[in-house]
């Protein structure tokens, strides 16, 4: 059964950073731009989690708290505070109205859900669009020998970028479990550079730094020259064919 | 008022520049010595947080419209063509939320408790703010690639 999280913040921003971190996982996601609309959400839907802002117009995240807290039914939901506010006071204040965690922004998604994780159980979503998702898998993602192997054919599109991270996480964890670290992220036949591809080469890139894996990026001379004008990639080494990449690894 | 002004006030702002565009925007920004000098020109955008107790003050951010639409699709993870105008507005209300919030944390763990307001954002291409009567301010600039944004940062005592 799909975990309800509620996310309860006057940003969409972060509310739209909340829920990409939630979709690789079976989730349903509700959104509140206050704590009126928030604690109405919260009786309505009794989600299994609450993510909650703190500065936020009409009520704040520190009332809904305490009317959460005040509440028999909703008393024993866990709340993730997060604040822009990483002051000693601010965050013992949080602690003591009985949270189940605290972040401080800016954060990143995945630690979000790193947090999450010990609070609840979080499943891979198994949707039928899943399924069709691991089907996709297969176009971008083979391994070749012991090597992991990610081939971009086509234009990075935001949409091509977000199902390469989602896939590239799953991966990792297999890769962990069977015991392969090497990865080849082939890029030769891509036709173009734009900001999604660069976010895919250096989430490639953190991920696998972050698993102490291996790397190697295979792609044309051209556009090795062209990753060097963007500042995130311009230490980025290139090897012009999958043999040479492949040495390297050896 | 000798403690309000032996504050680092400047390294304060920049320290909390640096930590919000590389965690939010994966973004490395680069602090420029011209200061003020740095003059944006066409639609800006301008994202403000106040903070009030011990002391009083506000950081505004002003960004250049390209530059606010590039942080807004490095923080959506979008891409530029896809993005409209509120979007714009409230990543930088936020980025500004982030920003302060960590000042204003900085001001609390040096001895001066404060509270923080709701960012508000103005954009336009002919406008001006002024501030008056403040004890310290701070101006810096910082920059990615070819885009330039300012930072100024104002506070008096609030007892």
């Amino acid at each position: 059964m799909s975990l309800k999280i509620l996310t309860v913040d006057d940003s969409k921003t972060i509310r739209m950073i909340v829920k990409k971190a939630f979709r690789p996982y079976d989730c349903e996601l509700l959104e509140g731009a206050d704590g009126v609309e928030g604690l109405v959400l919260a009786t309505q839907e009794k989600p299994d989690l609450i993510v909650l802002d703190i500065t936020m117009p009409v009520m704040n995240g520190i009332e809904m708290l305490t009317k959460l807290k005040s509440e028999p039914g909703l008393k024993n939901i866990p709340v993730i505070m997060l604040t822009a506010e990483s002051g000693q006071d601010n965050v013992m204040q949080i602690v003591k109205m009985g949270v189940k965690d605290y972040m401080v922004k800016p954060f990143k998604g995945e630690q979000l859900i790193d947090r999450v994780n010990n609070i609840l159980k979080l499943e891979p979503k198994k949707t039928e669009e899943a399924a069709a998702a691991d089907d996709l898998s297969g176009k971008y993602f083979s391994v070749d020998g012991d090597i992991q192997v990610l081939v971009l054919q086509e234009k990075a599109t935001r949409q091509v970028a977000a199902q390469v991270e989602v896939y590239l996480q799953s991966k990792i964890k297999d890769m962990i479990k069977s015991g392969i670290n090497k990865f080849i992220l082939n890029l030769s036949k891509v036709p173009e550079i734009n900001m999604s591809l660069i976010k895919v080469i250096m989430s490639v890139i953190q991920n696998c730094r972050k698993a102490k894996f291996s790397i190697r990026v295979v792609g044309t001379t051209d556009l090795g020259n062209e990753l060097k004008q963007f500042q995130e990639t311009s230490g980025i080494s290139i090897d012009n064919t999958v043999e040479e990449a492949k040495t390297a690894l050896s | 008022m000798n403690e309000i002004n032996s504050l680092d006030l400047k390294g304060f702002a920049i320290n909390a520049v640096n930590s919000v565009f590389d965690m939010m925007l994966s973004m490395e920004v680069e602090i420029s010595d011209a200061d003020s000098q740095v003059v944006i020109n066409g639609n800006r955008i301008v994202g403000s947080v106040g903070f009030a107790g011990d002391v009083m003050g506000n950081i505004r951010i002003h960004v250049g419209d390209d530059f606010a639409r590039l942080m807004t699709a490095a923080m959506l993870d979008m891409e530029l063509e896809e993005i409209d105008g509120e979007e714009v507005s409230d990543v930088i209300g936020e980025l500004s939320n982030m920003i302060g919030g960590d000042l204003k944390s900085r001001l609390c763990d040096s001895g001066f408790p404060c509270q923080l307001s709701i960012p508000s954002v103005t954009s336009g291409s002919d406008f001006k703010i002024e501030s008056r009567d403040w004890m310290k301010y701070e101006c810096f600039a910082f920059c990615h690639q070819q885009h330039s944004a300012l930072v100024e940062v104002f506070i008096k005592s609030g007892g």
